[in-house]
């Protein structure tokens, strides 16, 4: 039969039309897909928070006094690991303390490091010098080691293990008691 | 030739207090280009923070060493990266921050008005008659034989 033969043949131009055409809700779906996935992974990206476990991401920065330090060339040691800001109240409490710790360490294989957090270096050297700051700071520049971090404000610190690994968070101000305890459960015999 | 040597020392004199510090409208427009560093979505010169203050004071400490705007905020984005401006200072990633959005929306749009008409297009040929006048006309008269049928069993 002729007529059925016409039928069933599809409509001129049907089968040239691009799949996307004849589908437009794959396109929706795909639109809608992308979508989603944009907001997610900017939603993730803003809540990510700081590592309290694991490897301490490494970093590599240049102190005030011109030294080079790279953390994973610390291995082996203790690090305190200070983010921290001269227009920072509560860094102002704390820096005796990590000064303090830094002195009553060192020998034992503990590093305190002070990471300057969107500081202006002038402000950072009169904080350094009104504290008597010894232990090495630096000046985050370009945000890249607080980026790693994740750092959400100052004060943070964080202590990493002679492996590298972070061992402990502290999300404010460090107590010198509650510091010291750490650094006797990863140094033993030495306190 | 006797005045030059005293008007010199007199312009000399007199050129650092003809030097203003810069004013606090100079550096709000320059403090308008940056965002807070610790609140989120704060223009910089908006926020009272003691870290925006500190930053202000930086603002001004530049202005007043001689640096031109652009270079005070190529500066800021040097040492506290990218975010200080809100958006990236890279030509291609700037264009691309502020056309994906439009893009994504446009890509989810226009589907979308494909999608309905295309719809709208199947729901009227499902029914193409009932738009049609003889199709009108044919429903009026069978309600009207209905109608009559009703009134002839009461």
């Amino acid at each position: 039969m002729p007529g059925a033969e016409l039928m069933d043949r599809p409509a001129a131009g049907a089968e040239a039309r691009p799949a996307a055409r004849n589908h437009p809700g794959l396109l929706v779906l795909t639109a809608v897909v992308l979508l989603l996935s944009v907001f997610f992974g900017i939603a993730f990206s803003r809540n990510s928070t700081q590592p309290e476990a694991g490897v301490a991401p490494d970093f590599e920065v240049t102190t005030f006094a011109g030294e080079t330090l790279r953390l994973s060339d610390l291995r082996g040691q203790v690090v305190v690991l200070n983010f921290w800001a001269s227009w920072c109240g509560p860094c102002r409490v704390e820096a005796p303390v990590l000064q303090a710790v830094h002195e009553r360490w060192r020998e034992r294989g503990v590093t305190v490091m002070g990471i300057a957090y969107i500081d202006v270096d002038r402000h950072s050297l009169a904080f350094i010098e009104e504290f008597g700051l010894t232990y090495p700071n630096a000046p985050d520049r370009g945000n890249r080691v607080s980026d790693r971090y994740n750092i959400q404000g100052v004060p943070e610190t964080f202590v990493i293990d002679q492996q590298g690994d972070i061992a402990h968070f502290f999300y404010a101000a460090v107590n010198q008691t509650a510091l010291e305890k750490v650094l006797a459960q990863l140094l033993p015999g030495d306190e | 030739m006797k005045w030059i040597l005293p008007a010199l020392v007199l312009s000399l004199l007199t050129l650092p207090a003809l030097a203003q510090p810069p004013s606090d409208d100079e550096v709000n427009e320059v403090a308008a280009r940056l965002y807070c560093p610790v609140c989120e979505n704060v223009p910089l010169d908006d926020c009272e923070t003691a870290a925006c203050r500190q930053w202000k004071a930086e603002i001004r400490h530049q202005l007043d060493a001689g640096q031109s705007p652009r270079a005070i905020i190529d500066d800021f984005v040097a040492r506290f990266g990218q975010q200080v401006v809100g958006t990236p200072t890279d030509p291609t990633l700037r264009a691309l921050a502020l056309v994906t959005p439009w893009a994504l929306a446009l890509g989810a749009l226009l589907p979308g008005a494909l999608l309905l008409r295309r719809w709208a297009r199947q729901r009227k040929a499902a029914s193409p008659l009932q738009d049609a006048p003889e199709a009108q006309d044919a429903q009026d008269d069978y309600r009207a034989r209905v109608e009559a049928d009703l009134r002839a069993r009461r």
